[in-house]
């Protein structure tokens, strides 16, 4: 079965010529975000640490050639004999410390947007052309509550397009912090248009964030929900192995392809049973190992998490563009630590569904999502709309 | 030339005067069973050297493999087994690290420099515990020699030799990763070299605490005495922990506990926590005794005293405190709590600070000075600009959010080799140089030392700085073979090697050059007005035993160094 599950995937991944890597031959940047987090750590890292580097290092070489060339022993024989300046000291004792401040407040905003998994909610509502008024249900631990217009998010969506609301102009919210949150449409959405309430503390910097409101934290965000499913990881020597448990008890390993099995380019990046997720999903990932530590890495996700045996750990993304992503093993794990690379594709919610009905069936489950083209399942609370 | 100076002056010709002062045993009896604190360092640093030709050469056998993708060179020593070959990369990037850090970097420093010049400086005859210091080099040489055995045991599966990286982490250094003997001959190894680096270190504690001169008091003491002393105290706290880490590991290979294995309610996180209370003081050790030297090199060629004294002896016991309160900022994927990461953020970054005072110190120390640039002052400032580098690319990697993407790339290989291969290297050249005459009665060619050093610049940037544009892209490190992407880098980085052993040949010749050819007598103080510490107030070589007639500083105005 594994075998068979192994050829049709090699099938589909030949057929798939899209697919590329996101690394750039000869390349010097960090790769191409696919995630709010990940434009993030780009803004970090680019924005902000990399010009207080580059200063520091500049600066202090500038000092070097300036003291090389003023007080060098032909332009200098006379030295003199000073060995203390309190003014100074202090100086170079409180700037880096104003510096690192400069540093530390970005890091420690975007530490805990990583680390803390999104609990974020949406309540959807039918609107029968005469309700204004919509009650969200702010059930949430008592430090995750929804207390301000920031942590709500109102849209409006008709078949074919959703219309995000402005608050205050399009609504207005009373019982912030309270156990049900009222929310008041000034005019009636239409009979048939759904409108859809977004909560919780969790939220992103819209991706046109420029540099400045990231550093300050001005951006319009966005609620990100809480994860849509699980993907369980499973590292192994030398080879991943990946189960989807809210799908069903189905499981496949993963194993790096031979040199003539793919391009040059994908060459021992990629592998015969991609992780196939859906766009704009919160994922999260659950990782530990079978043997020794390994380590589960997507660099266009900013993502790294540690596989320890014994150990679960739990981390999320959510991916912005559907493609496949690649990230390789990142904790040395024995011979062949560098031939277990992983390859994510992120996919559209239909082609997702479709995916884990063909899983289902390798193993002889019955479809969950459709048969014979009848909707089975529909997963309103999942399936995030395109905000236009 | 104060009147402080001219009473170690005045000891100095009654060295002279004393026959008996110079008086060697036999050879097998000087160097083979010696106390004499000048051998041993001498001998410390033929040890550093024989390492650091080994660590070396295998750093160039894992250069070479990484020049193309494609696993072409290793081959060569395996038959053409491939994973043999794989196996083989591994173990060279271990053993690389292993002997670079505990048998090339730690013995020169410490062993080296350290046993030659802090009785000296602090005008001591000898180290407080000679015997100790004998038995502690000897301890040693056998470390290393099980270590060398251990290349040639068994290790994971069908594979020779541990393959586990330098760091140990188990299951992979556990029966489940290793099940054979080269991962015990480790850890022997690390106990014999463990041992004697704290009875070392409590030689110099002891020594800097009893056996300065009468009058130099610890605020007078030369800044590579205040460095030895805190790396000491460093080696004497951190390294128990190391020993206790590697003992429950070789209990858990061999005799059923299970204190880092889950299936027996142990914890592989827990050794990572014990490996990193050792190891991060680890690199303070490696780096302190380079900050000493660059003081004294930086006073000494530009005819200045030291800026800011008390400033950069407190800075350094800064560092060494801090470095035992921030061993977490290597474990950020494990699975730490994310409150526990942000502490560790917060308190790695605080080690910028007195860094930052030390480089700034360094540069108004020259700020005013008649700078000549003799080679060991090349080295020096050399090192204080890559050494500035390195210590921004860790100031990048404190923080959490960056190192959930840089954690285990290039990124890391490149920032922690240009505050060691391009730092504490640097300043153990920048010592080599500096004390060479007085180490061993010959000068030099100095061209020959700055095209040393100009070649070595050149080749280990070229090595080390592509590395961090491999890791933004994402290369993770200790890859036997990596995807095409990454090959042009690789390549520049692989260049910068071959440079760099032209470096390290111009070294050699100019060793050989200096002993056999050359053979200009050293002057006592080569250095000038600037060489103010005590020993340029004995003759180059030193008698064998000095200081009959202890040197005074509680008379006239004692001045600190």
């Amino acid at each position: 079965m594994k075998k068979l599950i192994a050829g049709i995937s090699a099938l589909l991944i030949l057929a798939a010529a899209s697919a590329h890597a996101e690394l750039t031959p000869g390349g010097i940047a960090l790769q191409p975000a696919n995630s709010a987090v990940a434009e993030d750590v780009h803004f970090f890292h680019n924005a902000v640490l990399m010009p207080i580097i580059t200063f520091i290092c500049v600066f202090v070489l500038a000092l070097l050639i300036w003291v090389m060339v003023r007080y060098n022993r032909g332009s200098n024989p006379n030295p003199r004999k000073f060995s203390h300046n309190t003014l100074v000291e202090i100086v170079w004792t409180g700037v880096p410390i104003l510096i690192l401040l400069v540093i530390a407040l970005p890091s420690f905003e975007l530490l805990y947007k990583q680390d803390v998994t999104p609990d974020g909610k949406q309540e959807v509502f039918q609107a029968d052309g005469r309700a204004t008024e919509f009650v969200f249900a702010n059930d949430f631990p008592e430090r995750r509550m929804v207390d301000s217009r920031r942590h709500l998010e109102v849209l409006v969506a008709s078949g074919a397009e959703t219309r995000r609301l402005q608050y205050n102009a399009d609504y207005t919210v009373e019982g912030f912090g309270e156990p049900e949150v009222r929310v008041s449409l000034n005019t009636a959405p239409s009979a048939g248009e759904r409108v859809i309430v977004r909560g919780g503390r969790s939220s992103e910097n819209a991706s046109e964030c420029g540099a400045f409101g990231r550093y300050f934290d001005l951006c319009e965000k966005e609620i990100v929900l809480a994860p849509t499913m699980t993907l369980k990881v499973n590292g192994y020597q030398w080879n991943w192995q990946y189960f989807y448990p809210d799908f069903g008890n189905f499981d496949f390993f993963s194993n790096m392809l031979a040199e003539d099995q793919t391009t040059e380019e994908l060459y021992r990046l990629e592998v015969d049973n991609r992780v196939v997720v859906p766009v704009g999903e919160t994922i999260r990932v659950i990782v530990t190992a079978n043997d020794v530590i390994h380590a589960w890495a997507m660099p266009a996700f900013a993502l790294k998490i540690d596989a320890v045996p014994g150990r679960i750990n739990e981390t999320w993304f959510k991916a912005d563009r559907e493609g496949v992503y690649y990230g390789q093993c990142s904790e040395i794990c024995g011979v062949k630590h560098a031939f277990m690379p992983i390859a994510v594709e992120v996919v559209s919610r239909p082609e997702f569904e479709a995916w884990i009905d063909e899983q289902r069936a390798l193993v002889g489950m019955d479809p969950m999502f459709t048969n014979d083209g009848v909707t089975l399942a529909q997963n309103d609370a999942a399936a995030p709309l395109a905000v236009e | 030339m104060s009147d402080a100076q001219a009473t170690p002056r005045a000891g100095l010709a009654e060295d002279h005067a004393a026959d008996h002062a110079d008086h060697k045993p036999s050879f097998l009896v000087r160097w083979l069973f010696s106390t004499n604190h000048k051998d041993i360092g001498t001998l410390y640093l033929i040890f550093a050297i024989a390492a650091g030709i080994v660590g070396g050469a295998m750093s160039g056998l894992i250069r070479m493999e990484l020049a193309d993708p494609g696993v072409t060179v290793l081959t060569a020593f395996t038959g053409g087994n491939l994973d043999a070959a794989y196996n083989f990369y591994n173990v060279l990037i271990t053993y690389h690290g292993l002997i670079m850090i505990f048998f090339m970097v730690m013995p020169a420093m410490i062993g080296g420099f350290g046993n030659w010049f802090v009785p000296i400086m602090i005008g001591a005859p000898d180290m407080a515990f000679p015997r100790l210091n004998n038995i502690s080099f000897w301890l040693y040489v056998a470390s290393g020699f099980l270590l060398m055995l251990s290349l040639f045991a068994a290790g994971s599966t069908g594979q020779i030799g541990f393959a586990g990286g330098w760091v140990m982490y188990p299951p992979l250094s556990a029966n489940t990763g290793s099940p054979g003997p080269a991962m015990d001959l480790v850890i022997l190894s690390l106990h014999l070299a463990g041992a004697s680096s704290i009875l070392g270190a409590i030689n110099f504690i002891t020594t800097i605490f009893n056996m300065r001169a009468p009058g130099m008091t610890l605020h007078k003491m030369p800044l590579f005495a205040w460095s030895v002393l805190v790396t000491a105290f460093l080696l004497v706290l951190s390294l128990p922990v190391l020993a206790g880490a590697i003992t429950m590991l070789l209990t858990d290979r061999n005799f059923g506990t299970a204190f880092f294995d889950a299936a027996g309610g142990g914890d592989p996180i827990l050794y990572q926590h014990l490996f990193w209370f050792f190891g991060h003081p680890e690199v303070y050790i490696l780096i302190l005794p380079g900050f000493g030297i660059i003081s004294h090199i930086v006073s000494t060629f530009s005819k200045k005293p030291v800026f800011g004294y008390l400033g950069m002896a407190y800075a350094m016991v800064a560092i060494g405190f801090v470095g035992f309160i921030v061993w977490a900022h290597h474990m950020y994927t494990v699975g730490l709590s994310v409150n526990m990461k942000a502490y560790f953020v917060a308190a790695t970054m605080v080690i910028a600070v007195p860094t930052g005072i030390k480089i700034f110190s360094w540069i108004a120390t020259m700020w005013g000075g008649s700078i000549s640039f003799k080679t060991p002052m090349l080295w020096a400032i050399g090192f204080i600009f890559l050494f500035t580098v390195g210590g921004v690319t860790g100031v990048v990697l404190a923080n959490a959010g960056i190192d959930h993407y840089l954690h285990d790339t290039y990124y890391v290989v490149a920032h922690f080799h240009y505050v060691l291969s391009l730092g504490a290297v640097f300043t153990i050249f920048a010592g080599w140089y500096y004390w060479f005459g007085k180490m061993f009665g010959w000068e030099y060619r100095e061209w020959l030392g700055k095209l040393h050093f100009w070649v070595m610049f050149v080749g280990v940037n070229l090595i080390f700085f592509p590395q961090h544009f491999l890791g933004l892209q994402g290369m993770p490190r200790r890859y036997v073979d990596y995807p095409e992407a990454f090959a042009l880098w690789n390549e520049v980085s692989t260049w910068g090697y071959y440079i760099t052993i032209g470096g390290v040949v111009v070294f050699a010749y100019a060793m050989f050059d200096a002993f056999f050819v050359y053979r200009k007598k050293a002057a006592a103080n080569p250095w000038g007005e600037g060489a103010t510490t005590l020993e340029w107030t004995l003759s180059s070589p030193p008698p064998f035993h000095q200081f009959n007639e202890l040197p005074r500083f509680d008379k006239g105005d004692a001045k600190a160094f």
